[in-house]
């Protein structure tokens, strides 16, 4: 069983920890530098964090548990002007990121409104290549309760948050709801501000762990880490792309980022030391996401085997 | 506490949270904005089944328009007047003022904060800055701000000391607007 950590350190000698991670089978999601600190997301087999931690120590650096590492979240707002942005949003954006999830921010084109808030088609498949979504909504119970179109059609489990107190009987379509939020006009500084970030947090765990223990009842041919490693080391030039991720995982895939005509050979081509390639075990399709490569792994019903 | 004599807030159904949090939220804009002092009194009503949202204020006192003595230190100088910046905020509607009056051939800034002025005429009574137009444009912006994004029809009725806004996301009727005015009446009379 691989844990999801985060060590935040010191840059010198940090090589060290990445070399451990490495000759332990775990695997290192993302590695940001920012001047002298680093901050590493890893993935590190349960019964080998004791010798993690100890080189960490050594190292003078901390380690703490990254319940979201290794999984995409969406934080959707209704749209991207001043009423919804900045505060709320990118708190909770920001929030979830400490937690170790790859978040990104979607602003609904036309979201607002009771009576003409709505979502299109590009709007809901691009949610739907997260694995979880963040509304956010208003002070209003009435305007939330509306604007339950805008997430009916979504696939992946939906947080919802708002001011109010709503039951969760009234929103059939969200997969928990979490209040207190609502439209505020300053940042999250109260320590009660901050518990309500941890719901969220809390909240989109669970969510994860629902779509975790659906998968495990059929479960993907391989795992998506160790289909990164491999996209990393025989595509080398996702390395040069200058997204700050340059790829992204998902519970049942990745996200290339690298122009899906030219490269979607090549990954499609690329081996494991079982003999299979990534195409055979994997679908390679056009991501709604710039012109990235989304690659979707086939779970052992479909393929046969698991390794 | 408030700033205001009277802020009001009236909101339609069982929305108690969405209330408070509407108080708190129009308190944080107008306070960004720099425009609650000059607000007397505020009366805001929500009704979110139509949906409508309004908001009617009265301003405290005019402020004064800004001359070129609020700004700066005039001089009688040899050849003209001369003006020394203390306020630098308004130097560009400054200069624009001066090029105007005298133009440009007759106005020199020899360094950052002087400005030299070859005429008999003394500038010092000259506007600069039209503040409380200023203010009403700051105060659209804000209520503009506050209302909820969706209601994207909007009438703002501004006079020399009151304003009366109102958004919604249906046409604005007449009937709706009298309607909610005569709401927003009661609630100033209650």
């Amino acid at each position: 069983m691989l844990e999801p950590v985060m060590f935040t350190g010191g840059l010198y000698k940090h090589d060290l920890v990445i070399e451990l991670v490495e000759d332990l089978g775990g695997y290192v999601l993302q590695k940001n530098v920012t001047q002298s600190e680093v901050i590493l997301l890893i993935l590190i087999p349960s019964e080998d964090k004791p010798v993690l931690e100890s080189q960490i120590k050594e190292l003078r650096g901390e380690l703490v548990r990254a319940p979201l590492a290794g999984t995409e979240v969406a934080v959707v707002t209704p749209t991207l002007a001043i009423h919804h942005l900045p505060h709320t949003a990118c708190d909770i954006a920001e929030y979830l990121r400490r937690h170790g999830s790859k978040t990104n921010m979607i602003g609904l084109a036309r979201g607002v409104g009771q009576e003409i808030a709505q979502i299109n088609e590009y709007e809901t498949s691009l949610i739907n290549e997260h694995d979880a979504a963040v509304f956010i909504f208003g002070n209003f119970k009435e305007c939330i309760r509306r604007k339950e179109s805008l997430y009916r059609n979504i696939n992946v489990p939906v947080v919802v948050t708002g001011g109010p107190e709503i039951a969760k009987a009234e929103m059939p379509y969200a997969f928990e709801y979490v209040s207190s939020v609502g439209r505020v006009a300053h940042r999250a500084r109260k320590a009660t501000e901050i518990g309500v970030l941890d719901r969220i947090v809390d909240a989109v765990g669970r969510a994860l762990d629902k779509t975790r223990a659906e998968m495990a009842k059929d479960p993907l041919t391989t795992s998506p880490p160790r289909v990164m490693d491999a996209v990393r080391e025989q595509v080398p030039d996702v390395e040069f792309s200058y997204s700050p991720l340059p790829i992204a995982l998902n519970l049942n895939g990745l996200r290339v980022k690298l122009p899906y005509d030219s490269y979607k050979d090549a990954v499609r081509a690329v081996a494991f030391d079982e003999g299979v390639k990534l195409g055979e075990i994997a679908t390679v399709r056009p991501s709604r996401m710039k012109d990235y490569i989304l690659v979707r792994i086939l779970p052992a019903s479909e393929t046969g085997f698991v390794f | 506490m408030d700033p205001m004599e009277v802020f009001k807030i009236e909101v339609t159904g069982q929305e108690d949270f969405g209330k408070k949090k509407y108080r708190e939220l129009i308190m944080d804009i107008l306070q960004d904005l720099g425009l609650i002092r000059s607000i007397g009194r505020l009366y805001v009503y929500i009704d979110v089944m139509e949906p409508i949202f309004a908001v009617f204020g009265l301003l405290r006192s005019g402020i004064p328009p800004l001359t070129v003595k609020d700004v700066g230190d005039v001089m009688k100088v040899e050849g003209g007047y001369q003006i020394k910046i203390n306020d630098e905020e308004h130097m560009a509607d400054l200069l624009r003022v001066l090029w105007d009056r005298y133009g440009r051939e007759r106005v020199e800034q020899p360094v950052r904060g002087v400005v030299i002025i070859a005429s008999d005429t003394d500038p010092s009574g000259l506007m600069v800055a039209d503040l409380e137009a200023e203010f009403l444009q700051d105060l659209t912006d804000g209520l503009i701000r506050v209302a909820p994004e969706g209601f994207r029809n909007r009438r703002n009725e501004m006079t020399k000391d009151s304003f009366f806004f109102i958004a919604a996301e249906e046409t604005l009727t007449p009937e709706l607007i009298a309607k909610t005015k005569e709401k927003v009446r009661e609630m100033e009379n209650a």
